[in-house]
């Protein structure tokens, strides 16, 4: 146990050093290919509803650019903070690491608590689950996004605690190169999302 | 045995990257939101113009951030690769089915 | 190496009796799981297609009521495909393809025993809804608007949409696992042109799944929203679209049939091989056909909704790229039998049913074919003919393929062989009433008899053929009795199976004992070539040469988590679908809190000594 506490005798690249750590980043690069079909359904069934607004609101006059401009600089930090946490763990630098993770996770709770914002205006607008075909598929795909976002913010904080707890193994290693390629994974379709969903939908 | 790989090691971090390169692809990214998002506020283009800068800088930021961030450009990345692009293709072909064959 | 590290001195407890079965993550063991799970369900479906069957013997019979009827066709379908067919398939996939590439697990025991439960409880759920009074009934297609909310008011989709729903969480897990182990846990010297027809078959059928299965998820999302939380994406009324489901249904549902039918490919290609006793002919050829079938596969859905109005720009394309899949099939069939041709053949049971398959799979993909023309499809569509069609690839495919492979895998499986004299007899009673149940509907279609009816007039011309129909559906329910019969009987029977029981086994899994040891492997083979354990046969050698020295072996832990969590996902099902939000929130919270203590407690595994491995020990 205590070998892998030693930040010296962890070999370059601890994340890839085993067998296991090995496949569950190959594992998860697979699920993100199931991920990738799994928005893009939500994206095209959106595309196929979204002028459907029914008794609703009309998309342009529903979004907010500033909203969505600052979700997407949280969202895009977020991810630099992620990305540099990586980098941290291949240097083997515990501490920083830890940090950069933090503000990851920070980053991301702003980002919800925008989106929850958000969605309550809209509510207040008349803009409901039930209002049209056009308000579900926007709050199943915004949603689902979201959900990977909380989803997220709970399994970074977890490895954190772990972080703190175990140090920096050949085990924890995988799990927070893996979360990193999650995160930036959200980001990326988040930037499908601002726009296909809002700067197209402001554009009408 | 550990004494070997420390000095493999050492070498090895000799090519490791600074954080440079990850400053540069959020600038990059930030230019292409920017961008994408000014096409939009300033109301004068129209709207297919439009349509196509959105989905262009879209694509690229995408690309960015996959080939940087997500160390898609890196060595062994053979079949991430190729899961998100034939998950692309397959998202592709639907795009084409919600925009033109669901109200025909 | 770095995986016996930090596993040393952690006694693991191990269980025996049920306790073992809950716990395992030996893909050996949730082979027999999948196998035990999948025939059960294989025999309810039967059942419902008996009582379809004798439904349908004569004109305006009311052996049961339309509702009932609809109920049955409803469950038949989902059951055959989601329930048995598939977990059939995942049976042989975790028996066999470890062995077959080398490897002492999977990439990811615990996903793997995790995708087992998921699936058996999702399985559990969906037929369950015969006990609860609410049973789906909206074919195993659910086209909307039937399936929604308005005309479907009762639970019973809601038990279609939350068992498949969780049982696809299973199947997801099963795609990518193996796909993580054929691309990461190959013996050292198999290259990916090494590998066995099988596990080439699998790992292309775990990518369609890993690129299918997402699309499903989201349309019985989208469907589940619909019905509980009153969104809009198929209520015309408020601006969605019912086409939109049929396109999702579809993208999802066209690569599922491959999904099915290239793992029975695979099997085809080891057991022809096997008993023709030569290299099956054109290697490569088959390798890119396979590739090619699953591409193009996500590109036809639409010939299922020619008649949906698309026009025709969209039907011509759908159409000749549906025309363009006959190719590579084709490439299949022949190499098959120039397989054949000229081998020894012997004609085992495996090897019938291997046979068997080639005409009848070949008609099949005819029909196919023939379906693919749109114009004709209008005539075709929603008539018997498409049922005549899609039984003869799937079940004169893929069934008669996991019969062959289960005869073939049996001994390697379980360590004895199934009686050969009882197998003919359930090949020939099996095919015979196949194609005496499935032949005439071709015909019962082209008169225009219309599919999912519950009953006819008399003196259309149905009458007689739809007599054979039935008797035809006894036959095959014989052929199965027999089956089980012959299951029993081999179960008394000693464990006496030879490491390569055929004596012309070509592929690594022939060269170790049947049933192999825990670890498999003791020692990891090393690949010289094509069919390797034949090549080092042909070479007059009794073992692999391996790879490694000796040494203690490390094995994952059994884990009793994925059971609880999937029994946490069945509670949550019952929360959403009867309006229990503790129950729901209760459900999801347990399969959280599995998911922590999985996350947090490291799992160091155990290691089998040597001194253990001469013992030849069994968990």
């Amino acid at each position: 146990m205590s070998a892998h506490d030693l930040n010296g005798a962890l070999p370059h690249e601890p994340e890839k050093a085993t067998l296991e750590g090995r496949n569950k980043i190959l594992g998860f690069w697979l699920f993100l290919g199931a991920e990738t079909v799994l928005f893009g359904t939500l994206f095209s069934s959106y595309l196929a509803l979204r002028h459907n607004i029914g008794d609703g609101p009309p998309a342009s006059e529903l979004f907010k650019l500033p909203t969505v401009f600052a979700a997407t600089m949280i969202l895009l930090t977020s991810s630099l903070m992620s990305v540099f946490a990586v980098q941290a763990l291949h240097q083997k630098k515990v501490k920083p690491m830890i940090g950069w993770l933090v503000a990851t996770i920070v980053l991301g709770l702003g980002f919800l608590g925008l989106e929850i914002y958000e969605f309550t205006e809209y509510i207040h607008e008349g803009h409901k689950m039930p209002t049209s075909a056009f308000s579900s598929s926007f709050y199943t795909l915004v949603g689902f996004h979201g959900a990977h976002v909380a989803f997220g913010v709970l399994w970074i904080g977890l490895l954190i605690l772990q972080i703190m707890k175990k140090g920096l193994t050949v085990v924890t290693a995988p799990k927070i190169y893996v979360s990193a390629i999650y995160w930036h994974f959200i980001d990326v379709v988040w930037v499908f999302i601002f726009t296909v969903v809002y700067l197209m939908g402001k554009v009408g | 045995m550990s004494s070997n790989q420390s000095t493999h090691e050492e070498t090895r971090r000799h090519r490791e990257e600074g954080p440079k390169k990850h400053i540069v692809a959020f600038v990059l990214s930030l230019v292409l939101t920017l961008i994408a998002f000014a096409a939009v506020a300033s109301g004068e283009i129209n709207t297919t113009f439009t349509y196509v800068i959105l989905v262009g800088m879209a694509i690229v930021q995408v690309f960015v951030q996959l080939s940087f961030w997500m160390h898609m450009k890196d060595r062994g990345h053979l079949f991430p690769i190729l899961g998100i692009v034939f998950g692309a293709v397959v998202v592709f072909t639907m795009v084409i089915m919600a925009e033109y064959w669901v109200w025909w | 190496m770095t995986a016996h590290a930090h596993a040393h001195a952690h006694p693991v407890k191990r269980y025996r009796g049920l306790m073992d079965w809950l716990t395992t993550v030996d893909h050996k063991k949730i082979g027999i799981l999948y196998l035990i799970a999948g025939a059960l369900f294989f025999l309810v479906g039967g059942l419902e297609a008996v009582l379809i069957r004798i439904q349908l013997i004569k004109p305006m019979n009311n052996f049961v009521g339309a509702d009932t009827f609809n109920e049955l066709l409803t469950m038949h379908g989902t059951t055959m495909i989601f329930l048995a067919a598939m977990p059939m398939l995942f049976a042989m996939m975790n028996a066999v393809i470890p062995l077959q590439i080398g490897a002492r697990d999977v990439a990811f025991p615990f996903l793997n025993a995790l995708g087992f439960w998921t699936f058996f409880f999702g399985g559990l759920l969906l037929n369950i809804s015969w006990f609860a009074g609410n049973v789906p009934d909206a074919g195993w297609t659910s086209y909307v608007p039937l399936a929604g909310p308005t005309y479907n008011a009762g639970h019973g989709v809601d038990y279609y949409v939350l068992g498949l729903q969780i049982a696809g969480i299973g199947t997801l897990l099963g795609g990518i696992n193996f796909m993580a182990t054929i691309i990461n846990m190959r013996a050292p010297g198999m290259s990916f042109m090494r590998m066995p027809m099988f596990t080439w078959a699998i790992f292309i059928t775990s990518a369609l799944i890993v690129f299918a299965f997402p699309v499903l998820t989201v349309g019985l999302v989208a469907l589940m929203f619909d019905r509980l939380f009153q969104a809009n994406f198929f209520e015309t009324t408020s601006g969605g679209s019912t086409v939109l489901w049929e396109h999702v249904f579809w993208v999802f549902g066209h690569p599922e049939v491959y999904i099915l039918i290239l793992p029975a490919f695979g099997i085809i290609s080891e057991v022809v091989s096997t008993f023709s006793r030569k290299r099956l002919f054109g290697y490569s050829s088959m390798v890119f056909a396979t590739i090619l079938i699953a591409f193009l596969g996500f590109m036809v859905w639409a010939h299922h909704m020619f008649t949906t109005g698309l026009g025709p720009v969209a039907n011509g394309l759908f159409s000749i790229a549906t025309m363009l899949i006959a190719v590579p099939t084709g490439v299949k069939i022949f190499n098959w039998l120039f397989t054949l041709w000229g081998g020894s053949i012997k004609f085992t049971t495996a090897a019938l049913f291997g046979i068997g398959f080639i005409p009848t799979f070949t008609m099949g993909g005819v029909t196919g074919v023939m379906l693919a023309a749109a114009p004709a499809d209008y005539q075709y569509h929603d008539t018997y003919f498409v049922v005549a069609h899609f039984h003869y690839v799937i079940v004169g495919g893929l069934i008669n393929g996991i019969f062959a492979g289960l005869f073939y895998w049996w001994p390697k499986m379980f360590g004895r062989t199934l009686n050969e004299t009882l197998g003919k007899w359930f090949f020939w009673t099996f095919y015979i009433g196949f194609h005496l149940t499935f032949f005439v509907q071709h015909f019962l279609g082209l008169i225009g008899m219309p599919r999912r009816v519950w009953t006819y007039l008399p003196n259309q011309g149905f009458d007689t053929m739809n007599v054979v129909s039935t008797i035809g559906a006894f036959l095959m329910g014989i052929g199965t009795i027999l089956l089980l019969i012959n299951v029993v009987i081999t179960s008394f029977k000693k464990k006496d199976a030879a490491n390569d029981p055929w004596e012309d086994g070509r592929s690594l899994e022939w060269s170790i004992p049947s049933p192999p040891p825990e670890y498999n492997f003791k020692q990891i083979p090393l690949v010289r070539g094509y069919d390797a354990w034949w090549k080092e046969k042909m070479e007059g050698k009794k073992e692999m040469t391996p790879s490694e020295p000796v040494g203690p072996i490390h094995m994952p832990s059994p884990s009793i988590l994925p059971f609880v969590m999937s029994v946490g996902l069945f509670i949550a099902g019952f929360g959403f679908m009867y309006d229990k939000l503790y129950l729901a929130i209760g459900g999801i919270a347990v399969t959280l809190i599995c998911m922590l203590l999985r996350s947090v407690f490291d799992d160091h595994g155990f290691h089998i000594s040597e001194e253990e491995q001469e013992k030849g020990v069994h968990a």
